[in-house]
């Protein structure tokens, strides 16, 4: 075998490896760059209420941060499990969540609510600045906010299936009831 | 005639030069900002040329942003710290991106000199005249070309 021939069987089993690789990693985990930095405040009126809803508030609890908007289907798919994991930790002092309406309006965003039920405060990001500071692509998008305030992990796409075992039973958990996460694969 | 040609011709034509001319320079600003910055919900459109949602919040961004005092560079700064590298249009030269600009040039060199070498190789076979002689035919199987030849013109 001729050394250029042996340098393009080398070439081509490198790229089919790297393929192969790239098949056995969760699609749904894009390792953000904002995670291990310090959560952008935001602020905003409850969708419902009106009142004042702000992450710095929260400092102190585990905040789980939905992305979310009336008219994607893949949330309205997540919904009950989001409102099951409020229900888990309802009652628990160090655990918060918060959702962020995304590219929606206020009312269809009620009216998702008053459909699907609701429990946990959300308000509207009008100007999508909040989204940006998050490096939100689309919905549904979520994130878990330490007690420090670092976002520890993002999560793209609904949370259901073994996405749900994984956040709910795997990132939430450890991170509430221990205290710690090792990793959010 | 003409006259009256000409005046119209420039009347037609001013007001689009006096836009040009008028442009905002934040405006230019943010033109050139969001065309190095790549609309993250579409396939390889900038942010200045996609008509998403998002890219339309990120244009408007960037220009309160830099209307606030901001330079450019602080705004890619701040974009690049939330979306990453993949944010920019074209990857900072650095690292392995190295290999994102490089290996075009690479595979260009390599193919360039494997089709050179293939072309040598040809043009010396060529020059080196034709090929050689078969080897010279045995008798038996001369003898069986004969007979066979002669059978095909005695079935005419």
């Amino acid at each position: 075998m001729r050394l250029w021939q042996v340098a393009l069987l080398g070439t081509l089993l490198a790229v089919f490896g790297l393929f192969g690789y790239g098949l056995t990693l969760n699609p749904r985990h894009i390792p953000s760059v904002l995670e291990g930095t310090p959560a952008a405040p935001f602020a905003g009126e409850e969708l419902f209420s009106g009142e004042p809803v702000a992450l710095e508030a929260l400092r102190g609890k585990v905040v789980l941060v939905n992305f979310w908007a009336s008219w994607c289907t893949e949330c309205a798919r997540e919904h009950k499990n989001l409102l099951r994991l409020h229900d888990r930790y309802r009652s628990h002092p160090e655990f918060a969540m918060v959702g962020i309406v995304h590219q929606d309006e206020a009312e269809q965003a009620r009216d998702f609510l008053r459909r699907f039920g609701g429990g946990y405060p959300n308000i509207v990001d009008a100007s999508g600045a909040i989204a940006i500071d998050y490096g939100v692509y689309g919905v549904p998008e979520t994130f878990l906010i330490d007690r420090d305030g670092t976002i520890r992990c993002k999560h793209f796409g609904p949370i259901v299936g073994s996405n749900w075992d994984r956040i709910a039973d795997g990132w939430v958990h450890s991170l509430v009831e221990q205290g710690e996460l090792n990793s959010c694969g | 005639m003409r006259l009256v040609v000409a005046l119209l011709a420039v009347l037609l034509i001013a007001p689009a030069y006096g836009e040009l001319v008028r442009e905002d320079p934040l405006e230019a600003q943010v033109r050139e900002l969001a065309r190095d910055l790549r609309c993250t919900v579409c396939q390889s459109e900038s942010v200045w040329e996609s008509n998403s949602t998002l890219a339309r919040q990120m244009r408007e961004l960037i220009r309160t942003r830099l209307a606030e005092g901001e330079s450019r560079e602080d705004v890619l700064r701040y974009m690049q710290s939330r979306y990453g590298d993949f944010i920019l249009m074209a990857p900072p030269k650095r690292g392995l991106n190295w290999l994102l600009w490089g290996l075009p040039f690479v595979l260009l060199v390599l193919g360039l000199t494997l089709l050179g070498r293939t072309l040598a190789a040809w043009s010396r076979a060529a020059a080196a005249g034709p090929a050689a002689a078969p080897p010279p035919m045995d008798e038996a199987t001369r003898r069986r070309i004969e007979a066979e030849l002669e059978r095909l013109g005695e079935e005419r």
